[in-house]
């Protein structure tokens, strides 16, 4: 039930365009409000409410830095993405692992 | 984000035995290939300068993975250059480029692997840093959803 929940907060929250093109900044490092509003033409009103959604599922995490809050992308999505290359590497170190025993096997 | 990724091997074999193993059956088996039983790899290869290699491979049939390379430089036995384009099982496709050397050393070879070429962009968006085919995901999910 939780867990349900929580994947619909997440479509929600991922389902607004502007919402992504803050996640798609974000992908290239931390911004702050001010930062990522700017670009979108958003006012930081704005902007705090769409972070504000995507902080409520871990999409973004945010911490005050000065006077002004800095926005990051979640932990969760860190790990996927991090996952994600280390699966696509070990996947071709095995491929030139096997060829390279299947050569030596047939000497 | 992903700018280069490099693999290296020394095989103890000389360069012509690796590149002949590389452009056949066996080898392109060897390559695709898992112990898991009933793992399915299908290659078709043409090898020649705009020929198609084509890998299909995977754990069922209808869970299959496939691979198209085409082959852009043919120096036998030395180097073999390939635009590559990933079908992933999520729908999406990758194109990268990937160079194979095949250097003689001490009678063994020095077989390098270099994968080049990917999409930055996209990359750092959906695979680098961020959300893993997330967008694609989603898109599909919010659209059954609908």
């Amino acid at each position: 039930m939780h867990h349900s929940a929580t994947l619909n907060r997440t479509f929600f929250a991922l389902s607004d365009p502007t919402r992504r093109s803050i996640l798609e900044r974000l992908a290239g490092g931390p911004a702050t409000i001010g930062e990522l509003a700017e670009p979108l033409g958003l006012t930081l009103n704005g902007v705090k409410k769409h972070v504000g959604i995507l902080e409520d599922v871990d999409l973004v995490v945010t911490a005050k830095v000065g006077r002004s809050r800095e926005c990051q992308l979640g932990p969760a999505q860190l790990q996927e993405a991090t996952g994600w290359i280390d699966a696509y590497r070990r996947a071709w170190e095995r491929r030139l692992d096997r060829f390279g025993a299947y050569v030596e096997e047939r000497r | 984000m992903i700018d280069e990724l490099r693999f290296e091997r020394v095989i103890d074999a000389p360069p012509d035995v690796v590149f002949e193993a590389f452009t056949t059956a066996g080898g392109q088996q060897a390559f695709y290939g898992q112990d898991d039983p009933g793992w399915i790899v299908e290659s078709e290869c043409d090898l020649r300068v705009g020929g198609v290699w084509t890998v299909t491979f995977g754990p069922s049939r209808s869970h299959l993975y496939r691979h198209r390379h085409v082959f852009e430089v043919i120096d036998r036995p030395w180097r073999l250059v390939l635009a590559t384009t990933e079908f992933r099982a999520d729908g999406s496709t990758l194109d990268i480029a990937i160079e194979f050397a095949f250097e003689e050393r001490d009678g063994k070879t020095h077989m390098t692997m270099t994968q080049s070429g990917f999409p930055t962009a996209e990359l750092r968006d959906e695979h680098g840093r961020g959300v893993p085919n997330a967008f694609a995901r989603l898109e599909r999910a919010i659209h059954a959803r609908e």
